[in-house]
């Protein structure tokens, strides 16, 4: 998943107005981030397979997306923001785990619990077929920026430019599409 | 796309977005 996690972030916004945006935005792509530095420190490895849905084959993330590493990021990262109290930290620390929650539907068993650990989850909605992940992960944007906008509106305080954001996450998910995504 | 490629994309991919949603969430400023 990539921008259903932007999506969730912004749901998140709209529910605890207090969590900076920033914060949350950055915190439901932590463990995709250092997924990016671990693949290629040699830490982590994965597998380029065009044609083959979803394009890549996340052969060992241990150390960024295992149950317990997404657990141990997430406190981290929550600490960072306990200036600003318990709530807003706990909301910023479930950013980063909610990226392993979601990534728990798409991802084909390549989820360990632990680091080198034997059993791997993964419901696997990227290859049961292909094009039906996006339209999944489309519901739940557009469920998350439902939520938003209509917060948004009610609330004020955020979410001044929100159809821009809306325009943002659908040109963002319509290039990482099956069809134009750069590992089609 | 070579797996050092795709993981730097990765990275790429999950912060340049960040500011700029970040920037448009902020309140109008009243008149």
């Amino acid at each position: 998943m990539y921008v259903g996690h932007f999506a969730s972030a912004l749901a998140m916004k709209a529910k605890e107005p207090r969590a900076p945006t920033w914060a949350l935005l950055l915190g439901v792509g932590v463990l995709d981030l250092l997924f990016g530095l671990f693949v290629p420190l040699g830490i982590e490895r994965m597998t380029v397979t065009p044609g083959v849905s979803p394009g890549f084959s996340l052969d060992f993330i241990d150390w960024s997306h295992s149950l317990a590493m997404s657990l141990v990021w997430a406190l981290l990262f929550g600490a960072l923001f306990f200036r600003r109290g318990v709530v807003v930290a706990a909301w910023c620390g479930f950013a980063v785990f909610s990226h392993f929650l979601l990534d728990l539907l798409m991802h084909p068993h390549d989820m360990a619990l632990w680091p080198h650990s034997p059993a791997h989850l993964g419901f696997g909605i990227w290859t049961i077929h292909p094009p039906l992940w996006w339209f999944f992960e489309l519901g739940f944007i557009v469920l998350c920026l439902a939520y938003y906008v209509a917060r948004a509106k009610q609330l004020g305080g955020f979410g001044g430019r929100a159809w821009w954001i809306v325009g943002v996450i659908l040109f963002l998910h319509l290039f990482n599409s099956p069809w134009l995504a750069p590992t089609k | 796309m070579t797996p050092i490629g795709f993981a730097i994309f990765c990275f790429v991919a999950f912060l340049a977005p960040v500011p700029l949603l970040a920037w448009l969430d902020r309140p109008r400023k009243s008149k």
